[in-house]
This record gives C-alpha cells, structure tokens and sequence, in this order.
C-alpha cells in the first residue's frame, strides 16, 4: 500500500513534465497567433509584446469561415449521432448476440478499418457523383461514417464483450425484447466507450481534411477545417494567419472534450464500483 | 416492443445490417474498383489493362522498398506506442497526484492540426534551435534530428506518438470502466507492487482494450502521418522517412500515375490487413480468451 | 429503435443500388454550365491576392455579366491530387492554375488547347513556353518564376566588401564568401529539406557553368549528362556545402522559409532566391530595406560562359476540356491576365507578373534588375527535368551535401532517370 503511493507521489514528476510538454504547443499556437508575420520571421519563440486579435479576426473574416464553421457543425454532428448508433447497434449483436455468420460479418468490418481512404478516393467521389450525393450534407455524412464506423464497430464489440451475458439473460427473463435489451441496457451500460468514441469521431471528422475537399467541391459547402487548410498557400509564411486558423477550429473540439471528459470519468467511476 | 420469435431471429441482422452495408457499399466495393484500377496503366496506356506492370514497377523501385522498410520499423515500435498512453492511463486510474489535470491537458496536441504541430517540432528541433542548444549547454554535440537520414524517422514517429497519444488514452481510460475494481483493491491488500498489479490485474483485464489500441494505433501510423511527414521532412532526408501514404501522395498527385498509386495503397490495404489480424490473434492468444 | 434501424437499411439499401448501377461510367459528363464558371486555385483564398481577383472578375464582368464566376481556393499540398480525381471522373473546374512546367504537360489531355483565344496576348505575355506542350499552349501565364541570387549589401559592407560590385567569378566569390565569413555571417542560405535547394543552384548558376550551345541543348533535350561541365553543377554543390558556405543542417532546414528567413534576419549573405510568390525582392525589401537588397549575376566557373537570368512562366490558368463553352472559358483566362489584374497582382501579392508592360520602377532596385535582365533570360535548367527526375535530384542532392555519394554516383543516375522518361 505505502509502497504505491510512493510510486504515485513519483509518477508525478514524469507526468507533470509530459503536461508542460502537452500544453507548450498549444501555447506556442497562442502566441504566435498574437504576432505579426514580421515579428515571426524575425523570432518565432520570442513571447509577443502586444495582444494582437488581427490575425484571428482576419482568419476569421477572410473566406466566410462563419459558413464553415456551421457546415462543419452540421456534418460531424449528424456524423457522430449515426456512427454512435449504427456502431453500438452492430456492436451489441455481435458481442452478445449468437447468430450464423456473425464472427464473418465481424470480419467484413473490420477489414474495412485497414482501407486507406487513398485507394478508394477516386472510385468513391464517383459513386457519390453518380448518386448525386455529391456536395450534399448526407453525402459527407455517409462519406464520415464509413471511414469511422469499422472503428466504432470494433471499439462498441470489444467493449460490449466485457458485459456479462447474465446481465442480458436477466433483462430478456423480465421480458424484454433484444431491441428493448439494447435500449434500456447496453445504451446506458455502454456509456462510457459511446462518450470516448464520439469525442474521438467527433475529432478525426472536424479535423479531417481530405474527404471533405473531394466530397464538398463547391465553396459554401467547405468544411471549417478545409477553409482553415486553405489559409496556406503554395508557400505562404503567414503562419500567424494560419495559426489563428488552427486555433479558431482547435476550440470547439478542445470545449467539447474538457466537458465531456467529465462524463467520461464519472462512467469510469460508475463502472468500477459496479463490480 | 416485444417481437414474435421470428422478429427475434433475425434481430441480431437488422442491427447489424446498416453498419455491414454501409462499410460493404462504401468502403469494400470501392475498395474493389481501385484494385480493378490498379492492373491499369497511367499516362499514355491510360485505361489499357497492364496486368501486374505497376506491381512491378514498385518491387523496382528503391523509394517504395523503404517505405516497406519503415512500415517494418513503425510495426516495431508499436509496443511503444501503445505502452505509453497504455502506462498514463493507469496512473491517471490510479489516481496519481493531479490525474483530473493531466486527463485534461494529454488530449491539447491531438486537437491541434498536424501542420502546426510539425512546424513547432520544425522550430524546436532546428540544427541552431533550442533543443540543440540544450545539448550544447551540457557538451552533448549537436544532432540534427531531421537532415540526419538514421536519425529523423525515430523523430518523426516520436513526435506522432506524442500528437496522438491523447486519443489512445481515451480509449484507455473507457476501457478501464470495465475493470473489476475488487481485484485491485485486493491486490493492494496482498502489497502487491505497482508493476505486479500492471501485470498481473490491469494487462489481463484490458486485453480487449489493448488489442484495439494497438490495432487503431497501426491504422493510424499507417494511414495520417502524411500532415507530419509533408512538414517536417517531406519523405527526406534522401527519402529516408517515406511511408507507403507519402509515396502514394507523391504518385497521385506530383506525378500524376494515379494507377500505380492505386498499386501502392493495395499493397499498404493487404499489409494493414494481415499485420492487423496478427495482432488481434497474438494479443487474443496473449489474453487468454477465446 | 427497431423502426430507426429498419430506416437506415432502407436508406443504406436504396444508396447501394444507386451506387452499384453506374459506378464505372464514361466519365465525359460534365461539370461546368454556361452560366457559371468555377476556378480552382491556391491563391485566391490569400488576402494579398485580393485585388487581383476583384480586378480579374470585374474585366469579365464586362466581357460576360450574365456568367458568374466562382472561385475556390484549394490547400495547395492536396491541389494535384484534386485534380487527378477531377480529371479522372470527368467532372472538376472549368478553369485551373497551373505551374508550369511538367505540372501542367502531364495533363494537358485534360485541358484545351488556347492558342486560338488568346492570339492578341502572345506579345503582351512572356512566360508561355513553360505551358505548351507540342506546339500548343494550354494555359496563359500570370507570373514569372526565375532564381535570381540576392545578396545582402549590409553584410558586404561589414566584410569590407563593395555592395556595388560582387564577384564576376567563382574564384573571387569564393574569395569574398570567405571574408563573409570572417565577419560572422554564412555565405549561402541554404534550405535543401524539400530537395528544391539543388534545383534553385543549377538553375541560377548554370548559365557561368554550361556553354550556351550545352545550355541550349540542354533546354532542347539533349541532355549530355557526361559533359564536364554537368558534372561541374554538382562539384560545386558539393564543394560549396563541404566548405561550410552554406548554414549549418541545410538538409533538415526548409527553403520555404526558413532558408529565406536566415537571409532576411542577416544570418547569411546570399539567398537564391524567388522572382514572385515568396522569397522575393518584395519579402527581402521589407526586412534589409530595399537600398540594402542586391541581385547579382551568376559568377563565371566556366571562362567564355555569359552568366544570364534563368526564368520561366510561374503559375498559369488553363481551361478544361469538359467546360461547356471553352470560349467563354478563356475569355475568363484572358480577364485573369489582363494587363489590370496583373498590376494588382504584382503590387500586392509581390510577383514579377507575365504582363512586360507594367511598370516596376516602384519596387525598388533589385526589382529593377530582375525586370532589366528579363531581356537575356533564358528557361530555367531544372524546369526542363522531369517531376520523377527533380524528385531523384532532390535525394541525391542530400546525398551529396551528406557524403554518402560521389559525384560520378550521383550524375550516373540523374543520367538514368532523365534518359529513361
């Protein structure tokens, strides 16, 4: 016992160290976002002797980043709601559900996990063309949710797993349906992984950049972190801008994890004294 | 709610099935065409079936070798990169002196667009920047971690491991909701050590948990490390820090041979694949289930 | 739950048979319409590039007000590969920047031939070689792209060194880099990470290393990788780093633009530099101040050689072959090098635009320069490589700077890439 809290006391040491190299970065971005691009050629670690909001107001005003920003919440929204649905559902039956086929359906998902969206960009933008869901809303959904469902499936499996199945026996002797099993048990057991992947989901679709230049070719319908991406040109030195840029995209994310890492913790709680 | 027992057997595909077809339709038939694509030729032969030529073309060519190569070194560190958020996320569990705050601020360099975070390392790690300055002041010979071709891959992994591990520890700190917190309070009684109690309660109870970190973790040193590769080397120095994604962004767009990129990313899919499967095998093996 | 469920496999369902019937089409549909046209570039989201497109689409405006035209600005590093996905389903911008050189000849199947609409500009523009391809042009230039030598009239001073008079030759540059030296400054800025380093050196030095008539040829295609004088371009590459001209990590420092910024900071005395865009006369002038900025010759190595600027069309707009009327397509081609826009252009973005006509004497004297020497220009020697070969260059170039390959090993393979496509 004394012995671990030694260890703990330290552990701390390393940690807080790898914090302050966590949170240099992010400092770092600040700071610069603060200079001007002469102040930053000239010295880039130098802290700025003026509070400068030039630079996030021109990143901001520049290409109609307000548009963005709200088809980026639209999106990855809509994204996380349907990932985290079609992930736990497929997630719980074939974690705990026995039926023919489903270690190949397993499978079929997971292989989906190793394909690089690269090789499949091209044949992809043009089956999206062909439906026309090119350029649309519901078409970057999709895109966004089956790049990241093998990933929710396979996280939602192994999660589910570790449920007992007297937990589910006893909730289909009550009488319940597997629907009514799924709703009333493995959502709100499921919890903690639903709140850890969504923060993930949610992050890799805001920041993504790739496919949503393919699938959203026309200008309005540009996501935030797109707009953000394009501050830089073939060779630009305004990193001040583009800083700014980052920033600007980095604190809905960083908001939204703070919060919910909150949840998070407490489901962590909720779940260890469950045993 | 309750379904006749015939909506009951086939409960298990309806919840499965919108999943399945999305991943089937969107993922694994394009994946199809580009493989299709693949046996084509580029430029001139454009649309002509090739056979196995861009195959060819790529055993040839020594940049694609060390892109192999380096997916050799990436599968080593592996357990690296899954040991660390795996060690933070056991600490910040057992409640090490500040974990609300660490759990807080591990998660700031995943949020931050690799671009930026490159060019940070860029600056820090400068022949004439900081960190060289530091060996200097301690009479270590300056290194120089990105023009040094042995040198700048371990950099480069580094610096991703160190952007992204914040997601892993996620993972991490939800797998733990599923320990049984009796074991541990048990061990802790019998005076077990710190890396007794690692071993021997959180490993095995976390196997799960672990296999899908490593996995992901491959997926993602395999598939988006091109933002940190295009600003800190650029597949430099003398090509030493190519990845198979780097060389496909080099065929597709700078050199226009589409069909031999889509050659290149069908080998990185079947290397995923089977090196992916591998561990969920060896790590199930080394749990003890199934 | 149940019906939720059942409504994305609906949804899935019908989305999957839409996809399946039609996924392998012909791929001529098009993407463009009449009465709008869209323009893909990199340039146009930068706040300097402003005035350049507001003067562009009011010129069309003009010539067609019931077109609109939109314009979006794409990341330049995932520009290309766009493309490629544009061009290969057919469907993609009406209009599209270019650089010039094998950036736009390895696509030219993707585009139309514009000599037809832009006849009355050939005089006006300069730059057009870098975007034709067989006898044909595909795309009009904007700016001119070249690699002057700048060079820092305050750190002469210091060297006690005369501003007004570099070096003619390789043995008094060597002479001076040394006293550059001595008072504690690189002779050479040197950003060689990209690769793009060796590639500026060949060029802005070549024309004091080749004969004209190996210039020529070289520009011609008949490259004679066993000249002396090629393998010349690479010992002084070599030399020059082995030296200690250059700054210290050349191969882990970035040409855009940490090579620049050690220029501009005064860390080092030279910088091969940019005519537009970036690391130009324009970024220099505003930290050494533009009577400090000096543009000199290339220095004689090869006695006989007349040193000459090397330059060729920068960036360029080209018209889609899928546009539904390529003449009203070119029209807006012709807007964008309009003799106004590019005034805009090189006022505000700092570029040496493709419009001879405009007036310089503003910029300040190294600007000056660059415009008097246009004259004698002659194309760059890199921009006659291959993307495949620049790329091996690029390696080998770290190779040489690094001692892990000879000179006779370098120039053996460059010769074998070159002559194999």
């Amino acid at each position: 016992m004394s012995r671990i809290r030694l260890s703990r006391w330290l552990l701390a040491i390393p940690m807080s160290l790898l914090a302050l190299a966590t949170i240099y970065p992010l400092l770092f971005t600040v700071n610069v976002a603060m200079k001007t691009r002469r102040d930053y050629i000239l010295d880039r670690f130098s802290l700025t002797d003026t509070l400068r909001w030039d630079n996030i107001s021109a990143a901001w005003n520049s290409v109609g980043m307000d548009r963005y920003f709200l088809n980026s919440l639209i999106v990855v929204t809509s994204s996380v709601v349907l990932l985290l649905l079609l992930g736990s559902m497929a997630g719980f039956a074939l974690s705990q559900l026995r039926f023919r086929g489903s270690s190949a359906l397993f499978l079929g998902c997971l292989a989906g996990l190793f394909v690089p969206f690269q090789v499949i960009m091209v044949p992809l933008a043009r089956i999206m063309a062909d439906t026309a869901l090119i350029d649309t809303y519901p078409g970057l959904v999709l895109v966004f949710v089956a790049q990241f469902l093998p990933f929710t499936v396979f996280l939602m499996t192994s999660y589910y797993k570790t449920i007992p199945r007297e937990v589910i026996d006893a909730a289909r002797i009550d009488g319940n349906s597997v629907y009514g099993v799924y709703r009333r048990i493995m959502l709100p057991l499921g919890t903690p992984a639903l709140l850890s992947v969504g923060i993930l989901n949610a992050l890799f679709c805001w920041n993504d950049v790739l496919m949503s230049l393919v699938m959203m070719p026309s200008a309005d319908h540009r996501t935030l972190m797109v707009g953000v991406t394009s501050l830089r040109g073939q060779y630009s030195d305004d990193i001040p801008t583009f800083a700014s840029g980052v920033l600007i995209a980095a604190l809905p994310v960083l908001v939204v994890y703070l919060f919910l890492q909150r949840q998070i913790a407490d489901g962590v709680a909720a779940g260890s004294t469950k045993g | 709610m309750r379904g006749g027992s015939r909506a009951e057997r086939f409960a298990p595909y309806v919840l499965v099935a919108p999943a399945i077809l999305i991943i089937v339709v969107l993922r694994l038939y394009p994946l199809l065409l580009g493989v299709n694509f693949s046996f084509t030729g580029d430029g001139e032969r454009n649309g002509q079936t090739v056979g196995l030529d861009n195959y060819l073309e790529l055993i040839d060519d020594p940049l694609f070798r060390t892109a192999l190569g380096n997916v050799g070194l990436l599968v080593l560190l592996l357990p690296v990169a899954v040991a660390i958020p795996g060690l933070l996320a056991t600490f910040i569990y057992l409640k090490v002196p500040g974990h609300r705050f660490y759990r807080s601020v591990y998660f700031f360099p995943a949020v931050l667009s690799p671009v930026i975070v490159g060019a940070i390392f860029n600056l820090l790690l400068a022949f004439d920047g900081p960190v060289n300055a530091v060996f200097g002041a301690v009479g270590i010979s300056p290194v120089d971690w990105l023009g040094n071709p042995d040198v700048a891959m371990f950099v480069v992994v580094g610096v991703h491991i160190w952007a992204t591990f914040g997601m892993a520890l996620v993972v991490f700190l939800a797998g733990f909701a599923t320990l049984d917190a009796a074991l541990l309070d048990a061990a802790r009684v019998d005076g077990a050590s710190l890396p007794q109690v690692i071993r021997h309660v959180i490993v095995p109870g976390l196997s799960r948990t672990i296999a899908f970190v490593a996995v992901t973790t491959m997926v993602g040193m395999l598939t988006s490390m091109f933002g940190l590769l295009y600003v800190m080397t650029s597949g430099g120095p003398e090509g030493s820090t190519y990845l198979p994604e780097y060389y496909i962004w080099i065929q597709q767009g700078q050199m226009n041979r589409p069909a031999l990129a889509s050659a290149a990313s069908t080998v990185l899919f079947v290397i995923m694949l089977v090196v992916g499967l591998l561990q969920v095998k060896l790590l199930r093996r080394a749990g003890g289930e199934d | 739950m149940k019906q939720r469920a059942l409504w994305s496999a609906v949804l899935v369902v019908g989305l999957a048979t839409a996809g399946c019937g039609s996924a392998s089409d012909t791929g001529s549909s098009s993407g463009g319409s009449t009465d709008k046209l869209v323009v893909w570039d990199w340039k146009s989201g930068e706040p300097s590039a402003a005035p350049y497109i507001e003067k562009a689409k009011a010129d069309f405006a003009t010539k067609h007000p019931d077109v609109t035209v939109e314009f979006v600005a794409q990341p330049f590093d995932q520009y290309y590969t766009l493309l490629g996905a544009a061009i290969q389903s057919g469907k993609g911008p009406d209009v599209m920047l270019f650089n010039g050189g094998g950036q736009i000849r390895d696509r030219v199947d993707a585009l139309v031939p514009l000599d037809e609409y832009v006849a009355e500009d050939k005089q006006r523009l300069a730059g057009w070689d870098a975007f034709s391809k067989d006898g044909k042009v595909y795309a009009s230039p904007v700016t001119l792209q070249g690699h002057p030598i700048y060079y820092n009239k305050a750190l002469y001073e210091k060297a006690g060194l005369d501003p007004a008079s570099p070096a003619t030759t390789w043995d008094k540059f060597l002479a001076d880099c040394a006293a550059i030296g001595k008072a504690g400054a690189k002779c050479f800025a040197l950003g060689n990470k990209e690769g793009a380093g060796i590639q500026f050196w060949m060029s802005a030095l070549g024309s004091g290393i080749l004969t004209a008539q190996e210039y020529d040829d070289w520009i011609a295609g008949k490259r004679d990788w066993n000249s002396p004088n090629v393998k010349r371009i690479f010992e002084l590459w070599k030399e020059a780093g082995d030296a200690g001209l250059n700054n210290e990590g050349a191969n882990s420092t970035a040409m855009f633009n940490d090579s620049f910024a050690l220029f501009q900071s005064g860390k080092a005395a030279h910088v091969i530099g940019l005519m537009s865009d970036v690391g130009h006369w324009k970024d220099f002038n505003e930290f050494l101040t533009p009577e400090k900025l000096g543009v000199m010759n290339a220095p004689v190595v090869t006695a006989g050689t007349t040193p000459s600027l090397a330059y060729d069309g920068g960036i360029g707009y080209g018209v889609a072959k899928w546009t539904k009327d390529p003449k009203v397509a070119a029209d807006l081609v012709r807007s964008l090098t309009s003799t106004g826009a590019l005034q805009a252009f090189y006022a505000d973005a700092g570029a040496i635009a493709a419009d001879t006509t405009i007036d310089v004497s503003q910029a300040g004297p190294a600007a000056a320069t660059i415009v008097a020497a246009l004259q004698s220009g002659k194309p760059a020697l890199h921009v006659a490589l291959s993307s495949k070969t620049l790329d091996l260059m690029g390696r080998v170039s770290q190779q040489l700077l690094s001692g892990s390959i000879s000179v006779d090993e370098a120039v053996k393979q460059l010769a074998a890439s070159d002559q194999a496509g």
